[in-house]
Parts: structure tokens; C-alpha cells; sequence
């Protein structure tokens, strides 16, 4: 498939337009978080945890955790609000709409969508509505997987396919309103799917790849002896025009790129992701001519590497490892090279990791799979970034709820217009 | 169309803290894809509403009958250089290009004033002169009543939420997500556009794949 190119094309004025929009150097955020969401500058207050149910904890049902993160509070660290949904739908990844006031979760097992209300009380996510549907809706698609804000939409990239269960899968869009807008299947040249992310500047979109439901709702132990079942993971990334949702370029990149993270800074024309079978930490980067092309800068080990994520000024990236249960860090201030540059043990099955609004926090937690994970204690973990050093904060036990997977972070204030903090502001219905 | 989708306000929010996007530095540095090359599925329909443009009263089927309608929903008093400006300047540029590219009589821009505390037909009107607004086809409205602004901003889920001070007073601001709606001829949203994504010449080669969609022509 043949790349193109794109250029400068646009008129000076519309450039100085929308160079406005610019702030200078990105103070923090959610960094893997869509550029279409409104950034939240200072502390969280919150973190939204997607939680696998488990039976005999509580109700058994998959919930939606909320932790204090507001440190000098009376329940700082703690869980102070558990929102269960009926049952165990192996809840894995969440996303905030365009307009942050819901949450859209997932289950990879039977594919439902909870929409919870994070907006009315923001300590208390309410559930809105379950999409039940959308094996049907999108004419196939299975295990809704990475949910990302678009304006009034979001897109969702899926793991499998409802036919066979393989890795065949593509994106489906629905408005905010959770109404079906269309199925997009990846290209028969690399079915698989996994995260998708945006950059916005240059119009262009990256997929990831990992594995089907008959491969990830399976016991790991079995699978891991299975090598025709072990052969069926995705090798490749998808560089797409994302307004035109057309795929440009296929990238093979072998054994599992999981979570794709663009680099924030202004004139920073690159990515990272990194492969859970051959444990690489991998850079994907615009080339002169137009066309893209990955570099491995590091090996993690053979540990599985899962989640990553990127500081907000490109200047780091954090791994969690799931068989070694280690956080990493690595210097990628010049993204070919990765240096290793501080390492915690976190404890068995690390697996998400999500850095704060600000650069000085990072959060891990432990679950991956229901049929992956071992039997041990399950807990959310929060670091600071003091020095060089990771030096640990809290740590909460998830031993009455469940399994602690995605992490979103929330505010008890909700996003208001630019400039104001210039004065304290209350919002009250009209 | 849920409360939230619609942008329900909410109760007792404290809101010191600004907003900003993730992706700091939005400068586009892509050539939109020719129209025609992909498709813009219905993503919802929205309703038809009265609306005033100075004294007059119109609806906007009436208004955006057989055209395609870029709408924008603004107040005058905004101040976010990441807002209303932004949005109006998008607009401005949009008509420009409308004009210059043969597309006057199949397309409307309009612009939705949410304040209906401040603005006026007068201020509409300044405002409207501010940004060069052609009147045979950009037109700068307001709802006649809140409770119409309130179903028009539920149709189109553009949020919308006062903001006061620790007094309790109306600071004459809105927190609000800036949304550019791109409308076909038969009410049915095609695209929205929203800080990160307001090109002009991405939302002319919006404008005219749907104007080239298989029975369009010639309408």
C-alpha cells in the first residue's frame, strides 16, 4: 500500500488563525488522552478505574471505581465510590467523550458499552445506558476496546469479530447519544486491531494490532502452549488519513503493538508503541518523503510489556511489564534511542500505567485479562516523579472490589472557558 | 438525546481551573483530503427552530431548505481565543470561500447566538458587521425564547453552562465546547468540527462531498 504525502498547503491566514490555539509547551495532562478532549491543568481528583468483577468480591459485577487523589483529603488513596453494572462482561478500557461529562466502558467478552455520568457528581459516576448492541450495530465487530473522543462522537476500535473469533476487527463510530454511525474494517493486508489514536495536525490516525476473542478469552497458560494459537497476534501498525478514515500505510511491526502514544510537542512528528511478544519499545516517525517507518529503541525484556505512556513534554516513556510486574522508565529526549533510566518493582501482573495532568504523577494498576491474570492481590499504585526517581505515594487494595484495570483521571470541577481561574467560578443550573 | 448529550447544566459546579487541549500546538500541516474521496455518514438529525435576525423571524428549515448549513453556535461577550473568535474567524474565512468557489446558492451559514441574556439584535448585528458577514448568506441569530435556545442546543448537543462567581452572580460567561455543525439538505448532521479540527478548506471539501453524493447533483 503506498503512502502519501501531505504538505503545507494552507493559507497563511488560516494558520494564523488557529496558531492561537497554541499554548507553548504542553504543561501536562492525560497525555494518551484524545486531542478533541479538553485539557485539565493541576491535580486530579479523582481516578476512574474500570474494574473486572470477580466472584465472591462484593457483587461479583464488573464496576467503576472511584479513588481520591486529592492529597490532604480525609480519604486520600482510598475508594469512596463503587458504580457495578449487572454482571461480568470483562471490563477493560474506558474513554471520556468530547465533552468529558461521560465515560464510555467496555467488555471485551460480550461486547456491552456502559455509559456513566460523570459530570452530575463526579465523585459518583452514575450509569446512563448499556449499549447492548454493537455486535449487531457495526455487523460484526467484537470486544470494543480503545473508546476515543471525537467532536459530538467516539470512535472505538474492536478486537475480534463475531464470524470466527479471530483477530479480523475494525473501528465503529456512535454519536455521544450512543446512536450507531458506521463500521470501519481494517484492511485485509492487517485485520488486526487494538488501540487507535489521532493526531490531529497532521490529519493523520494510528492503529495497533494484538489478538482475537478465541485467543484472549483463553486460559494463558493454554494459549501460551498453543503455537499455531500464539502465531495469531498482530504484527503491524496502520498509518491512516483520519479525516478520510483510509488506511495509507501498513508498518509491520511483529508481536503485538499494543497502546499507541503520540508525542505532544509542537514539530514532533512521531509515536510510540510497544510489542507484548517481542517486547520492543518502538518508535514510529514521519520520514522526509512523507512516508512513515519504526525504529526498535529499546528491549524491555521478555516480561510482556502492556501499557505505556509518555510524558508530556516527549521526554519520557513509562512502561509496565506484566510477567516481571516492573515499572520502567525510559529517556526518549531523543525518540531513537531509548536509555533505561529507573525501574520499580510494582508487584506480579503489572499492567496499566497513566501519567497526571502535570508530569509528576503516575498511576499503575494490575489486572490484564480475567483468564490471564493469576490468582494475587490486585491494587492501584501511585508514584511521584521526585528527582529522577519514582518514590511511591499510596497504594490502594482492590481486595473488596475486584480487578483494577483502566484508569481515567476526573475532576470534582468540571472544564470551564480558558482564563477562568482568574477568578473563582460557580456554575448553578439555569 | 440524553440530558448529558444535550449539555444539561449542572448543579453547584466550582470551576477554577482552565481549559486548554491536549495537543498544544494545533497548526495544521495537512492537505485535506479532495472531496468526494470519503464518505461523511449522518452522525444525527436536528430539528427545525425559529430563530430571530434582527426584527425578522425565521426557521431554519425554512433557511437551510435544499442547502447545506454550516452552523456555529457563538455569544458575543466571548473572550476565549480558543472560542467564539476562533469559530467566527473559521466562519468568516468558510463564506469567503463559499463565495469565491461558486457555492452561494447551495450553501447557508449561520451563526447561533446562546447568550440570551446580552445579545441583543444590536449586538448581533455589530457582531455580524465585525466579521464580515454576508447577509444573503451568513446570518447571525438568536432564539426567540430560552426555552427554544434550550430544545436547539439539546438538537444539535452543543453544551452551554453560565458561569458565577463565588457571589452567586452571572459572570456573563459560558463554559462551553466550541462545535461547528455541518448540516445536509435534509436536516442530518454530516460532520462536527471543534477546536482541533476547524479547517476551512477541509470543512469547503466537506461541504462539497455531500454536494457531489450520488443524487445531490443538480438539486
Amino acid at each position: 500500500m503506498n503512502s502519501r504525502r501531505w504538505s503545507l498547503p494552507l493559507t497563511a491566514a488560516v494558520l494564523v488563525a488557529l496558531s492561537v490555539l497554541g499554548r507553548g509547551p504542553a504543561s501536562a495532562d492525560e497525555t494518551c488522552q484524545s486531542p478533541f478532549l479538553p485539557k485539565v491543568t493541576g491535580q486530579e481528583d479523582y481516578i476512574y478505574v474500570w474494574t473486572l468483577g470477580v466472584a465472591g468480591v462484593a457483587d461479583g459485577n464488573d464496576s467503576l471505581v472511584t479513588i481520591d487523589a486529592r492529597p490532604g483529603s480525609s480519604t486520600y488513596g482510598q475508594i469512596i465510590n463503587r458504580t457495578s453494572v449487572r454482571g461480568r462482561h470483562e471490563a477493560h478500557h474506558a474513554g471520556f467523550t468530547d465533552d468529558r461529562r461521560q465515560l464510555w466502558a467496555g467488555g471485551l467478552d460480550d461486547s456491552y458499552i456502559f455509559v456513566f455520568d460523570v459530570a452530575s457528581n463526579p465523585a459518583k459516576p452514575r450509569l446512563l445506558k448499556t449499549i447492548t448492541s454493537f455486535v449487531k450495530d457495526t455487523g460484526g465487530l467484537v470486544g470494543p476496546h480503545t473508546f476515543y473522543a471525537l467532536p459530538g462522537r467516539m470512535l472505538i476500535s474492536a478486537l475480534s469479530n463475531a464470524t470466527d473469533g479471530s483477530g479480523r476487527t475494525g473501528l465503529a463510530e456512535y454519536s455521544n447519544d450512543g446512536k450507531f454511525i458506521r463500521t470501519i474494517w481494517m484492511p485485509k493486508e492487517a485485520p488486526y486491531g487494538y488501540d487507535v489514536r489521532v493526531n490531529v495536525n497532521l490529519n493523520r490516525m494510528l492503529t495497533s494490532s494484538f489478538a482475537g476473542k478465541k485467543n484472549y478469552m483463553r486460559p494463558f497458560g493454554d494459549l501460551v502452549k498453543d503455537p499455531e494459537a500464539m502465531k495469531a497476534f498482530g504484527d503491524s501498525v496502520i498509518v491512516w488519513d483520519f479525516h478520510a478514515r483510509k488506511p495509507l500505510q501498513i508498518l509491520r511491526v511483529p508481536g503485538a503493538p499494543l497502546e499507541l502514544r503520540w508525542a505532544l510537542q509542537p514539530n514532533h512528528y512521531y509515536a510510540f508503541t510497544a510489542t507484548a511478544l517481542t517486547h520492543q519499545l518502538v518508535l514510529i516517525y514521519l520520514k522526509e518523503d512523507g512516508t512513515w517507518a519504526t525504529k526498535n529503541i529499546a528491549d524491555i525484556g521478555e516480561n510482556i510489556p502492556v501499557d505505556i505512556s509518555l510524558a508530556p513534554d516527549d521526554s519520557k516513556v513509562y512502561v509496565n511489564s506484566f510477567m516481571d510486574g516492573t515499572l520502567r522508565v525510559y529517556d526518549v529526549s531523543n525518540p531513537f534511542e531509548g536509555k533505561l533510566i529507573e525501574q520499580v518493582k510494582l508487584g506480579e501482573m503489572a499492567n496499566m500505567v497513566s501519567e497526571s495532568w502535570d508530569g509528576k504523577r503516575i498511576y499503575a494498576t494490575n489486572s490484564l485479562l480475567s483468564r490471564w491474570d493469576k490468582p494475587g492481590d490486585y491494587w492501584l499504585k501511585a508514584y511521584a516523579w521526585e528527582g529522577g526517581k519514582l518514590v511511591p505515594k499510596f497504594t490502594t487494595s482492590f481486595a473488596a472490589v475486584g480487578r483494577a484495570h483502566i484508569m481515567n483521571f476526573g475532576t470534582a470541577a468540571p472544564i470551564v472557558a480558558r482564563g477562568a481561574n482568574q477568578v473563582a467560578q460557580r456554575t448553578r443550573p439555569r | 438525546m440524553t440530558a448529558l448529550a444535550a449539555g444539561r447544566p449542572l448543579a453547584d459546579e466550582r470551576v477554577p481551573i482552565e481549559e486548554t487541549y491536549i495537543q498544544g500546538d494545533f497548526a495544521p500541516r495537512f492537505t485535506p483530503p479532495a472531496p468526494g474521496t470519503y464518505e461523511l455518514p449522518a452522525i444525527q438529525r436536528v430539528g427545525s427552530f425559529l430563530v430571530l435576525e434582527g426584527s425578522r423571524t425565521l426557521r431554519t428549515q425554512t433557511l437551510l431548505a435544499g442547502k447545506i448549513g454550516v452552523v456555529s453556535f457563538v455569544y458575543t461577550a466571548c473572550s476565549e481565543t480558543l472560542g467564539c473568535p476562533l469559530a467566527s474567524e473559521a466562519m468568516r474565512q468558510i463564506q469567503s470561500h463559499v463565495a469565491h468557489e461558486g457555492l452561494r446558492e447551495r450553501v447557508v451559514l449561520l451563526s447561533v447566538s446562546f447568550d440570551d441574556v446580552l445579545d441583543h439584535a444590536s449586538r448581533l448585528e455589530a457582531y455580524a458587521q465585525r466579521f464580515g458577514a454576508d447577509r444573503s448568506l451568513w446570518h447571525v441569530v438568536r432564539a426567540p425564547s430560552a426555552r427554544s435556545l434550550q430544545a436547539m442546543l439539546a438538537s444539535f448537543g452543543q453544551d452551554r453552562t453560565r458561569l458565577y462567581d463565588d457571589h452567586g452572580r452571572f459572570t456573563g460567561r459560558y463554559r462551553h465546547t466550541l462545535k461547528v455543525f455541518l448540516v445536509d439538505q435534509r436536516g442530518a448532521v454530516r460532520n462536527i468540527y471543534s477546536t482541533g479540527f476547524l479547517v476551512p478548506r477541509l470543512v469547503i471539501n466537506d461541504i462539497k462531498t455531500v454536494l457531489n453524493e450520488r443524487g445531490e447533483e443538480g438539486r
